[in-house]
């Protein structure tokens, strides 16, 4: 039986347990039924241990939920990037990571075996100038070390410091680095940088910032290599609702994040199908990159021509749009917010006066079931909404009619 | 040009492991350093268990990094002959700087000749994304000016005040269309994903000597002056952000139907939350707690979920949703 760690292999079998203690927080170690229960237990306290100032539990019964609970914006960094720091490493890992920089620092160039003799003078430690010469070449693929040749040997020197180099870009990179590290995809990689630079967010906070979304980074980084390349990928997709895995090819386009939802997507077009599909990214397990696609600039080309009629990232079943008009009342001279509502979260829809108070907003859309959450957030002003699509229709009637049911009870004395 | 893309996210380089002896060498550095002192660095940069791994391995020579102090029993001293900070950054983290640099936020940052430094230093490395291959599809159309002249002008000096403490005398337009001018001390920028805005937390100083913390949206300002008596103490911003928080949470009833949990799951956990479910009627139980400036737009979040969602409590709110609906009726009997 292994010994518990802190740290960890591989970020994939974590990252589901981290989302659903963030996400759902009600669930409890019977809920996690994929692994052991033991496998729950180590993962469990690896969380209490990562997230300690976020973690609470609740009980009910004899069962005990463990959840994280964090107001996103009131923190400098998002707490869950400390599942990226969890990465194992060897004696000799974190050894060689600060003796190198130390030996090479100040310009120096040397060999492997200068190397290794200045570590045993030094630190009275020996090691096999193999170890060291595979982690330089790490090192060097990392970024982090230069390689020269002077005659018939190598000789290893550190790259250049960015920080030391251009001390005066320092100050304005420290605060883009703040700043971005929580308004930028792959923001993990800033919190490095102001780890790097032993320094702290001290100005930014983010308001309705998705934390969630870092879990889905490294699966990221494939698609837009192949977005980048123009190839085709093959992702393993796990349905949110069945929990089935499958396989599916498409030529990745564009990633679509919503700013509202907290889901991110990747959006293409699907072999099997040759239909316009996105895939959420949290539902992928696995992406691997395939041939380029040579009409990769042909759909590129299409999804521009079409994606004026998506209202979100459902590109419906139709090849015609159907048109939504509602009809927004309000009090021009005290709530004229609204029009600024109506204008700037209209995703381009059309805007007409009526009638004093009155604005008529129209919009086509190939899937007009999206917008419908956007039409209920304006309960209370619509005067009419109309869809050329029935059912969308009646569902908006219908929701306001339960609403109704649910808010206003018939024998209910208004307070 | 150098291919970046093998690198990994999660890689040994960023470990808060390394984090930590980091921070624990750059201290021995300058002075000795005991057990306790290392485990309360472990316990601020690491995780809650690290101590437990870290200080052995230091102490123990397991990892050669930290020596005896000869003078001082039970301290130690780093082995290495330089400091450990600033870091060289590795090709992954200056592939995200290169990509940022088509950001139309970087410059907010920089002046023009700094920004020019930059590109020059970043010149062979390849950017790690486009910003083109992503798309904010429902952010709101009127974020803020990024490209406008007054408005980085504008940014620079509220970050070069906040860096000082030096309070700014500020005329901005107001909501309502008039002209404010007053003096406050910057403290804090809040950026809005939704929105696209960055928000100014500013403390003043009300004539009975008393303080209230504001908030200015900075595409408002019109001009911006430093005053030249800097602020002497620090401020503790979430001290005021506590006072605004809700005196009773927002809870929720959540069905299942239509996807709803998931749904309004994922929408709602941008905010300090608890869930729990409700066995005996099969829907989840949600508590949210908010700052009450915010209430409005956490009103419409839940409305926009219909009947998926339903409001328990606290009542103000429940009669705020109430309100809506029962115009929504009316406004359905006179059509």
């Amino acid at each position: 039986m292994s010994e518990y760690k802190e740290l960890i292999r591989q970020f994939d079998r974590i990252r589901s347990y981290v989302r659903d203690f963030y996400v759902y927080g009600f669930k409890t170690r019977e809920d996690f039924r994929e692994k052991s229960g033991r496998t729950y237990d180590n993962h469990r306290r690896r969380m209490e241990s990562w997230f300690s100032p976020y973690i609470k539990t609740d009980r009910s019964g004899h069962k005990k939920s463990v959840f994280l609970t964090i107001d996103s914006g009131r923190i400098p960094v998002n707490p869950l990037y400390q599942a990226w720091r969890s990465k194992t490493f060897t004696d000799n890992d974190i050894s060689l990571r600060f003796l190198l920089p130390d030996l090479l620092a100040k310009g120096r160039f040397l060999t492997v075996e200068a190397i290794a003799d200045e570590i045993q003078k030094l630190n009275g430690c020996l090691m096999d100038t193999q170890t060291i010469r595979r982690k330089l070449a790490f090192f060097e693929k990392e970024g982090l070390v230069i390689r020269k040749k002077e005659g018939r040997q190598y000789l290893y020197g550190s790259a250049e410091n960015l920080a030391l180099s251009h001390p005066g870009l320092l100050t304005p990179l420290w605060l883009a680095v703040s700043f971005f590290q929580g308004a930028a995809p792959f923001g993990f990689i800033g919190s490095t940088i102001l780890d790097f630079w032993n320094k702290k967010n001290e100005y930014f906070r983010f308001h309705g910032d998705y934390l969630v979304h870092t879990l889905e980074d490294e699966i990221l980084l494939p698609i837009l290599t192949a977005m980048e390349r123009k190839c085709q990928i093959l992702l393993t997709v796990k349905s949110t609702r069945s929990r089935r895995a499958g396989d599916v090819a498409i030529t990745p386009l564009r990633i679509l994040t919503s700013t509202q939802t907290g889901r991110r997507y990747v959006c293409g077009r699907r072999q099997d199908s040759h239909r316009f599909t996105s895939f959420r990214l949290d539902s992928i397990q696995n992406a691997r990159i395939l041939e380029p696609d040579p009409c990769f600039d042909r759909y590129m080309e299409t999804f521009a021509d079409t994606f004026p009629y998506i209202w979100g990232v459902s590109f419906g079943n139709l090849r015609k749009p159907e048109t939504v008009t509602m009809e927004i009342c309000f009090d021009e001279k005290e709530e004229s917010y609204i029009l600024t509502r109506l204008d700037r979260e209209g995703r381009g829809g059309a805007l007409k006066r009526l009638e004093p108070g009155v604005y008529e907003y129209r919009r086509l859309c190939l899937d007009p079931s999206e917008l419908l959450p956007w039409a209920k957030s304006f309960t209370g002003r619509v005067r009419s909404f109309h869809c050329s699509d029935r059912a969308v229709e009646k569902r908006f009637w219908d929701d306001m009619n339960l609403m109704e049911a649910c808010y206003l009870p018939s024998d209910a004395v208004p307070d | 040009m150098t291919r970046n893309k093998e690198l990994s996210l999660f890689s040994e380089l960023y470990t808060c492991y390394y984090h930590v002896v980091a921070c624990i060498l750059e201290e021995a550095k300058l002075h000795p350093v005991t057990r306790q002192d290392m485990e309360s660095l472990a316990k601020e940069f690491g995780y809650d268990e690290s101590a437990l791994s870290i200080v052995p391995c230091l102490t123990g020579h397991v990892w050669p990094l930290l020596k005896q102090d000869s003078k001082k029993a039970d301290s130690y001293r780093s082995c290495l002959e330089h400091g450990v900070f600033p870091m060289t950054l590795t090709l992954l983290q200056k592939a995200w700087l290169k990509a940022l640099m088509s950001d139309p936020r970087f410059c907010l940052f920089f002046t023009d000749t700094q920004l020019q430094e930059l590109k020059t230093a970043l010149e062979n490395v390849e950017p790690l994304y486009r910003i083109g291959d992503f798309c904010l599809f429902d952010q709101y159309g009127d974020h803020d000016p990024f490209s406008s002249v007054m408005y980085r002008e504008h940014m620079q000096a509220i970050l070069s005040a906040m860096g000082r403490r030096q309070p700014l005398h500020v005329s901005y337009l107001s909501g309502k269309g008039n002209i404010i001018s007053h003096t406050w001390l910057p403290c804090r920028l809040e950026y809005g994903q939704r929105d696209g805005k960055f928000r100014l937390y500013a403390l003043a100083r009300r004539k009975n000597g008393r303080q209230r913390m504001d908030l200015i949206n900075v595409s408002r300002i019109l001009s911006l002056k430093e005053t030249g008596n800097p602020f002497p103490d620090s401020v503790d911003v979430e001290h005021f952000l506590d006072r605004e928080m809700c005196g009773e949470p927002l809870v929720l009833e959540i069905t299942t139907e239509r996807n709803g949990l998931e749904r309004a799951m994922l929408h709602f956990s941008c905010y300090q939350k608890q869930v729990e479910r409700m066995t005996d009627t099969g829907t989840y139980r949600c508590t949210i707690y908010y700052d009450t400036r915010w209430e409005t737009e956490l009103l419409i979040q839940v409305l926009s979920f219909g009947p998926v969602v339903k409001v328990l409590g606290p009542k103000a709110f429940i009669r705020q949703v109430q309100d809506r609906v029962r115009r929504q009726a009316d406004l359905k009997q006179h059509k």
